[in-house]
């Protein structure tokens, strides 16, 4: 799925020592659209969505490149979060990432009880079955920027006997 | 040094501090000299985040010096010190020092920390601001981070070269003009891997001129650190007056004379240490009216809310100034 505008042909990697724009789209979303690179070099990356090999990918693209990289992701709000706290880790900081999040899209609850991810397109605020333990969570928008996700916990618990 | 040893009354600065001995003294270079604190009963030291400094009393003055340690359980704290003829007379004091004499010294105040988020650690340092660079090598050196130093010197000046090649080996780059230096340092920021932070410390004008060469090739500020040994001579500004709103006094600032010295003048006793807009210890609140912010202490956005000026430096955009002193 990815098509890099200036990938090298073994599909992994990016360029050496690069200090441009990475923009990194998800989706049908289009990051390099959305922002203007007068005159920076610039690379294009596009996945479907932020699986393992996806983030592996830019991760080993990051690998690749040097302090003065701006990284601007886009896409779907579980994806552009599961990336945002990917290339956290590679430690890189706030300034240097620009997230272009849809408005609308699937979200990741991180259930509190088993720590499983799942991804809903319910909305904030309603109640979404953890696909780990199956206990109904519900979940706000406590979210956490390491997990890429909101904090799902026990719906109604409070209520029980 | 033995009549300072036996002072009574301690430095606004110093509240909490200790009163350590002075266990052994080493000449550096010709004018960097290496003091070393210790319990006088041999006890552990607080253990301190790398990069931190220690207040030290001398007469009725303080000043801040660099530990140059890595910080973990400390049985002394060491510092380095550069004789400066022409200064307050911290130094010259330090380098009074001998060997038995008490001094009081704080205890060590972070202001340098190294990000533990770091994938790697660019460390600049020019002449004496080797000093708490070392000890972020030290700490670097003792729990594996990976580290690298370019460390800027004249020739036989250069205090604790020794101890960098033996810590940093081919991961230090030394340069001794600052031709080879501007070389150096377009390529290291130019080629460091994602993840680095930076740190610098020396003279004023180099560390502006790192830090401005690292922003425009890019380094986002949240990657830049550095720590502030001395500030670049301010002007001397306009008259302006302040309101202290609480002890219903009104006073003017002359121009040449400092916010400070007219509180003080005044009979205020403000507390201050370095009085020269680093340590942040003379801040005062503001009621009212636009502070000339020129100190490197307060953040750009503590500045922009005008709550609290730096009375040793900072002056007035209005004509007057109201303080809740």
């Amino acid at each position: 799925m990815r098509t890099a505008s200036q990938s090298p042909a073994t599909g992994t990697g990016g360029e050496p020592g690069f200090r441009g724009v990475i923009s990194v789209s998800f989706g049908a979303a289009d990051a390099s659209a959305d922002h203007d690179a007068d005159g920076v070099s610039r690379q294009d990356l596009r996945f479907a969505s932020a699986n393992p090999e996806a983030l592996a990918n830019l991760r080993s693209v990051l690998a690749h490149s040097r302090v003065g990289v701006r990284l601007v992701l886009a896409g779907p709000p579980a994806d552009v979060h599961a990336a945002a706290s990917a290339v956290a880790v590679c430690g890189l900081v706030d300034e240097e990432i620009t997230i272009l999040c849809d408005e609308v899209g699937p979200r990741v609850i991180f259930c509190g009880h088993c720590h499983t991810s799942t991804t809903t397109d319910h909305a904030i605020g309603t109640d979404v079955v953890c696909q780990g333990c199956a206990t109904t969570l519900t979940f706000t928008d406590h979210f956490s920027r390491r997990v890429g996700g909101y904090l799902g916990f026990s719906a109604h618990a409070e209520e029980a006997a | 040094m033995t009549a300072t040893a036996l002072q009574t009354k301690v430095h606004p600065a110093l509240e909490g501090s200790l009163l350590l001995e002075v266990t052994s003294v080493r000449a550096q270079t010709n004018s960097i000299t290496s003091i070393s604190f210790g319990h006088p009963l041999g006890e552990q030291l607080p253990s301190y985040v790398p990069g931190s400094h220690l207040v030290v009393q001398y007469g009725t003055g303080a000043n801040s010096y660099s530990l140059t340690g890595a910080g973990s359980a400390p049985t002394e704290y060491t510092i380095s010190v550069l004789r400066v003829e022409d200064g307050a007379g911290g130094s010259l004091a330090m380098h009074a020092l001998s060997v038995g004499d008490r001094v009081q010294v704080s205890r060590p105040r972070s202001a340098f920390a190294p990000a533990a988020t770091a994938k790697h650690h660019l460390l600049i340092a020019a002449g004496i601001g080797i000093t708490p660079v070392l000890s972020h090598a030290r700490y670097a050196a003792e729990w594996g981070a990976s580290a690298s130093l370019i460390y800027v010197h004249r020739p036989g000046t250069g205090a604790h070269v020794e101890d960098a090649r033996e810590l940093l080996g081919s991961d230090l780059t030394e340069c001794t003009d600052r031709n080879s230096f501007r070389e150096v340092l377009t390529t290291k920021l130019t080629t460091q891997k994602l993840g680095t932070h930076l740190y610098v410390c020396g003279p004023t004008d180099f560390m502006d001129s790192v830090l401005e060469q690292a922003r425009d090739l890019g380094w986002p500020k949240g990657l830049l650190h550095s720590e502030a040994f001395s500030a670049a001579a301010l002007d001397d500004g306009q008259p302006f007056a302040v309101n202290l709103v609480r002890s219903g006094v009104k006073l003017d600032v002359p121009a040449g004379v400092s916010l400070l010295e007219t509180l003080e003048s005044a009979g205020l006793n403000i507390p201050n240490m370095c009085r020269k807009g680093i340590c942040g210890e003379c801040a005062a609140p503001v009621l009212r009216g636009a502070p000339q912010h020129r100190d490197l202490y307060l953040t750009d956005q503590e500045k922009a809310d005008n709550t609290t000026i730096m009375c040793c430096v900072s002056r007035s955009l209005d004509k007057e100034l109201e303080l809740d002193l």
